[in-house]
Formats: C-alpha cells, structure tokens, sequence
C-alpha cells in the first residue's frame, strides 16, 4: 500500500477546493500574520543554497512557480542575473510582486497569474525552475512535476525545497484544512518527491536535507503568535486564532520534526 | 613504527603573547573535543594553552557573522612593530571605536578578589595610583571624537569612576560633544548612599544625551559576593537600583561569571533584572584573567559559548542557544547578542517574552560570507547596529532600530495589525543580553584583537583596543607614565604559572626580576 492509497489526501475536499484554499491561504491575513508575507523555511539563506545548487548562470531563463509576492525571483535576476518567470495561483501576490520590481530589473522579471498544473510556457523554453514550499500544497502533484519538465529544455534543472513528511505517522492535529495551508498535511516522504520527478522523466541528482530550517520555521510562528497574543489579542480574535490549539499543534509539530516524521528537503533533478 | 592520527583539528596560525614576559609569539588555535584551544611556545618560559571556546561547532559557525570594518577618521600611531606592539589605534587596525572607555581613575572604595584592572584602596593611596584631570578628560573625549566624528557611546570606568570628584563635570564634557549616550560603570556604592548623586544623574539622563548605568551585578547569592567583591553588597545592590529607577536612570547589569562561584547564577541574573523597572540589559563576561584574579586553569576555564549553553539550561523557559547571535562589529567569537521583546514581570499570569531573533531570520541579514545581497538593506543596517558593541538599550537611536526591525515583521497591510505602531509601547520594554568574553594574555589572539571594537582611551589621547590595554602590558605603562613611578607586569595567577609568581603590593600577581 502507498500513501496515495491511504485515503484522500485532501480530506474530502476536492482538489479543486484545496487548490483554491491553499492560494487563498497563503495570502490570507492569517498566514501572513503567522509568517509574514513571503515566508518559506530557511529564509532567503536557504533560496541562495537552492539556487547555487542549481547552478544558475547570469542570462539564464528561470521560471519560479508559486512565487509568491516574488522575494525569490527578485534575488535570482538582481543577485544571479537571471531572467525570470514568476508565476502564482494569487492574483493579489502578483501585483504585489510586479509593485516590487524596481526599474532596474523590469526587463529581467515577469510576473504571472498562473496555474503550477498548466505552465504558461512553451515546451523547452526556459534552462531552470524551481519551487520552494510549494509542491507540498498542490493537489495534483504528478501534473505539476510533469509541467516543469515540460517546459526545460534539455540538460535544464528544476530544483525543489520542501517539506517532507512520513504521512502514514503524522499525527492527527497535523492532517486538518488548517495545516494544509501551512504545508504540512500534503507534504509526501522525499522519496515520494523523487519518484514523482522521476516519473517526469527527470534525473534527480541531489537531495539534501535542511531539517533546521523546519524547526525555525516552528519556532518563528510559535513567536509571532506569543508577540501578538502580547500587542494584538484583539486581532487574534477577530480572526478566530484558537490560542489554545494552535498550541497544541506547534507541538505535535515539534515532536513530528524530532522524530522525523516531518522534514525539509532540497531536490535537484535534471532533464535528460 | 606506526604513523598517529593527531587528536585535533588545526584551525588556524595566528600570533598571540608570551603571558608571562609579553613578548609577540606565534599561536595555533585547534579543535579537540568540540572545544577550541590556543596553544603557543615562548623559546623562555615554554608552552602555554587555553580552552577559548567551548563549542568548537558554534566557533566555526560563528566566523560567518564578520562584517567588513569600517575605517575611524583618524588613526593615532604608526605601524612599526606589527600587532599587538603598535597600539593604537594604528592604520592597520580593521575597525573604528564602537565603545570609548575613559578610566577617570584607579582609586576604588572595594578591594576586590577579582578586578581586571587591579585597582582599589591601595591604589588610591598608592605610589602608582592616578586619577585624571578635567582637562585630560577633554582631550580624551577630543581623540574620541577627531577618530569617530559622532561617536554613540563612551563608558567612564575605573577604578570606581563615582568616587572622583569630578565625575559629574566630565558627563557634562561628554555630553557637551557629540557624543550619543553616557555609560558610567560602577560597583553602586555611591548610587545606593547618595540619592543627591543620583538624581544629578537622572538630571543628565534626557533625550539624545543618555545616561544609562552599568551596574557590576555578579549574583544574589551570598557566597558569590564574598568570593568576587569580598564583601557582601547585596543590599547596596538593590537600594543602587531602586534609587536608579525612581529617576529614570536605566541600568545594565554586568555578572563578571568564574568558574566553580557563580556560573548556577547566571539565570538568577536574567530574571532579576528582567523583573526590576530599572534593568533593561544584562552583560555576562566570563572573567577576564588580566589584573587581579583568582587562581585559574586556562584550559578549563569559561568561555562564550559556556555562558550561552548555561542561559538555555537555566531560563530554558525563555531562551535557547539559538536566539543569540554573534556581533559582526568585532571578532565574531568575541561577543554574542540578543533582544527580548517582553510584556509585564515574570510571575505575572500574562507575563510575555519573545527574542526577536526567533521573530525574523536574523543569519539572512548578517552572515557577510553567505549574502553578497540581503532582502532589505534598512533592515541589515538596524541589525548590524543592533548586534554591535555601540548598542546599549534605551538610547533614542537604538530605539529607533527596534522600530525598524518592527517593520521588518511586515504585517500592517495584509494583516490589520500596525506591529510599529504596536511595539512603540513594547520598545520601552526591550531587553538586551550580551555575553562577552574579553581576551587576557592566554587567550589573546591577534586576529580578534586587529578587529577589536572596544577602546581605552589613554590620557595622551590615544585609542588601545581593551584587550591590549589589559594584557600586553599598555596598562602598566600609562599607570607608569600617569605617576612617574616604574610598575610591574601583572602575570596572569594560572594554576601552571604558581611556582614562578609572586604576590604584587596590590594582589596581583608578578614574576621577581
């Protein structure tokens, strides 16, 4: 038995449904209160370690899926010299990002409203791609590792940071709609992310893990919540934050992390 | 014959001094057992080792918060005989002077077991004893201010700087130039006896002059004050910082922390002064073996990183090693950092305590070796300033930054909550630990040292980085030159160095010429 099999992984909802939340969720008040606007594990720190990993080169074309408010993709074209796509299911997200570009990088960053399962490139068209914290919350996974590859051309690099997780022992508090959000009811085992990108035809050639990265990532929303339980509880109740069980489920995230049941890993893979 | 595996890893090739003549050596600092170790040979007086860092892991990881040194306006000698002979501050120094001290005198109303200034009553009386003059003072502050332009902060120091008779008048020459905030070190005799005193000093406590007190504060335990102040000051402690808090004055509490007294006190520091109105900062420092000392062993004695390790056992509530940072001014390995935000005293059923650190990805801003471009420059330049040894909590400008990191927590357009406009009120109650281990003549280090961003200013108006000034034997010689009177090298009272020491006039020790 796979975890596929298991049960439906989005609890019912329908993929469409969950998609639809997720990009919602992700620039939703909520999260961002969490986790800031542009939050993923291991900081920009981390997008460096990705993007060095993918031996990205001045002049590259980059397309960067679920790109948020386009932190990531601002870094490649001003530190990396790529030319890069961003591309998000949140329309408010891209015209944050677009509002972001300064005039010396406009010719070298563009901002999509898109859809991770239907890239809007054409086949071979760009040299890399990555997707940080993301691939966790799309419901079709299969279908987005399958339009990376699409639109690489060959010898072209996707590079993937993101939350593994052992679904078969993750614990109750972690599997509800509200953890989705938080990318962490979906997320498959880092062999899982390999299959899948294999399975598009893609050679993986690097899986690293960056657990430390999770338990900030912990750490920093257990923190936001104890600061505005001190200067915002109105707020926090305004948007329905039950402080007793966001408690307990920082911890039965703690505990997951520390017994490896939830992690965070970089995966590059390369298109033959 | 088999070849051997060596027990330690080979860090680094530096030079360090003879800790008993002083002379300039060559050094190595290896790794061996997860602790970090500088071990070098004078040709006279043989090896010498000390344990510098605790946890060679956090050492290594540390040397990545090093930030490229900025030039002072002016530099005061030439570079003849290299470092440390030099000083200072000479061309070939790497950093200006976040911290000025001026030791107003060496004259001290405690005689104390540990003082790394050797100084005390018999100072005061003795042949070498000095105390500067308000003219000197001027021409002191002037070097400080022709090197840095605007210098943020300077720290009158002793002896016990209260006990000149013109301490006053020379807050009053600091703060007459353009000099941000006031630092007076003290044991607190005076601020417990003298409330006249002390509200003369909350007088000149006032918006962008600052006066805040920096507080010798070693423990709560008896014991600990008899074995470190030989005497027990317990009560003048806290009526020093009660008469501090009804006129404003913030205070920093500085634990000097040795091996084997006050090391279990170290959480009992942080929660005293977290839950006193008149505390915003405390400075942990591992004794600094120069001056006057107990008798110690250089290769277990305590350093940064034990500090640090004792914070997370023993407010494990609160904090961990992670929430501290190295500050990229000086030597990373040097210093650590961190900021509390908190709400009401511990005890309080909503009492609330968050390190900013924990708040926003402090390493994406300040590891200079990983990010040649960080995601918001404002940010980076209120961190930098924040993690350096010019911050000191309360002044307006340090304010100001928490603000900034405030904004950093992006929040008021998505999510309805202005954290700015919210944490002005929390930014009065931001609390700052600093954990600071000075070099002495076993652990000097001249790499650290050429970064140094802490300095003594000396009567002839020069800038010596702290460390040299304790242990290279600069204190030695402008106490000579202030009294006329020759004065001997201290030698540090290390276990190894008993049977070639002997007691000085002043409990410090010498070797007999």
């Amino acid at each position: 038995m796979t975890a596929h099999e298991v049960a439906d992984p989005t609890g019912g909802l329908g993929a469409e449904q969950v998609k639809a939340c997720c990009a919602t969720g992700y620039s939703s008040d909520l999260v961002t209160l969490l986790l800031g606007s542009s939050y993923h594990p291991g900081g920009t720190t981390l997008t460096r370690r990705l993007l060095d990993a993918i031996g990205l080169q001045t002049g590259e074309r980059l397309v960067d899926v679920a790109s948020g408010i386009g932190t990531t993709s601002l870094l490649a074209a001003q530190d990396y010299g790529a030319l890069v796509d961003g591309v998000d299911l949140s329309e408010a997200n891209v015209k944050l990002a677009c509002g972001a570009v300064a005039a010396d990088l406009a010719d070298r960053t563009r901002f999509h409203h898109g859809d991770a399962e239907a890239l809007p490139f054409p086949d071979g068209s760009c040299d890399a791609v990555i997707c940080e914290c993301a691939l966790c919350i799309f419901p079709d996974k299969a279908t987005a590792a399958t339009e990376m590859a699409r639109v690489l051309r060959p010898g072209g690099r996707v590079g993937i940071s993101d939350i593994t997780a052992d679904p078969l022992r993750l614990p109750a508090e972690l599997t509800g709609l509200a953890a989705w959000v938080a990318c962490i009811a979906d997320a498959r085992p880092a062999t899982e992310y390999r299959t899948l990108l294999e399975a598009a035809s893609l050679q993986v050639t690097l899986v690293e893990h960056h657990t430390h990265a999770l338990d900030r990532m912990i750490r920093q929303i257990a923190a936001r919540l104890d600061l505005l339980k001190m200067i915002a509880r109105p707020r926090l109740d305004e948007l329905g934050v039950d402080l007793t069980r966001a408690g307990s489920v920082l911890d039965a995230a703690r505990t997951a992390v520390r017994d490896g049941i939830l992690d965070y890993v970089l995966v590059v893979a390369e298109k033959p | 014959m088999t070849t051997r595996e060596r027990d330690e890893v080979f860090l680094e090739l530096t030079r360090s001094i003879c800790p008993v003549c002083k002379q300039t050596i060559n050094a190595e600092v290896n790794a061996r057992d997860n602790q970090v170790f500088l071990r070098k040979r004078c040709p006279e007086h043989g090896e010498f080792e000390a344990r510098v860092y605790g946890d060679a892991d956090m050492y290594v990881a540390a040397q990545r918060f090093n930030k490229p040194g900025t030039r002072p306006l002016t530099t005061q000698t030439e570079v003849k005989d290299g470092c440390p002979s030099d000083c200072g501050l000479c061309p070939e120094h790497k950093q200006h002077a976040c911290l000025g001290i001026i030791e107003v005198n060496t004259g001290c109303n405690l005689d104390c077991p540990i003082c790394f200034a050797d100084s005390g009553s018999l100072r005061d009386k003795g042949p070498d004893g000095y105390e500067i003059t308000l003219e000197q003072c001027a021409t002191m502050l002037d070097a400080f201010v022709a090197a840095e332009g605007n210098p943020e902060v300077v720290m009158f120091s002793g002896g016990e700087p209260t006990i000149h008779k013109d301490i006053l008048a020379m807050i009053d020459l600091a703060q007459e130039r353009p000099i941000d905030a006031v630092n007076l070190n003290t044991n607190g005799i005076r601020l417990a006896s003298d409330k006249r005193f002390v509200a003369e000093l909350g007088r000149r406590n006032r918006p962008g002059r600052r006066v805040n007190v920096y507080l010798q504060f070693d423990g709560l335990d008896e014991a600990t004050h008899l074995s470190i102040r030989g005497r027990d000051l317990r009560e003048i402690k806290q009526r020093a910082l009660d008469n501090c808090a009804e006129v404003g004055l913030t205070v920093t509490l500085v634990a000097a922390i040795e091996k084997g007294i006050n090391e279990h006190e170290i959480g009992a520091v942080i929660r005293h002064g977290l839950v006193h109105p008149a505390v915003r900062s405390v400075v942990f420092q591992p004794v600094t073996h120069a001056g006057r000392h107990v008798e110690f062993d250089p290769l277990t004695r305590l350093t940064n990183s034990d500090v640090l390790h004792a914070i997370g056992r023993q407010v494990r509530e609160w904090l961990t090693v992670d929430d501290f940072f190295p500050v990229p001014c000086c030597a990373p390995t040097c210093r650590s950092v961190t900021y509390l935000l908190t709400q009401g005293t511990p005890g309080d059923p909503d009492f609330g305590l968050v390190p900013i650190p924990r708040l926003l990805q402090v390493e994406d801003y300040l590891d200079y070796v990983a990010n040649r471009v960080v995601p918001d420059y404002e940010i980076r330049e209120a961190l930098e300033k924040l993690w350096s040894a010019s911050a000191f909590i309360g002044t307006d400008t340090n304010d100001d930054r928490l603000t900034k990191i405030a904004d950093a927590l992006d929040c008021a357009d998505a999510c309805g909550v202005n954290l700015p406009e919210a944490l002005t009120t929390i930014t009065e109650n931001t609390f700052m630990i600093v954990v600071q281990d000075f070099l002495d003549p076993y652990t000097l280090n001249v790499r650290q040292l050429m970064k140094c961003c802490v300095e003594e200013i000396t009567p002839d108006g020069r800038l010596i980085p702290f460390c040299a000034y304790n242990s290279v034997g600069y204190r030695e010689q402008v106490r000579a030159e202030m009294s006329g009177v020759e004065v001997a090298d201290v030698v540090p009272n290390a276990v190894q160095l008993k049977p070639l020491l002997v007691d000085s006039r002043y409990g410090s020790k010498q070797v007999p010429r």
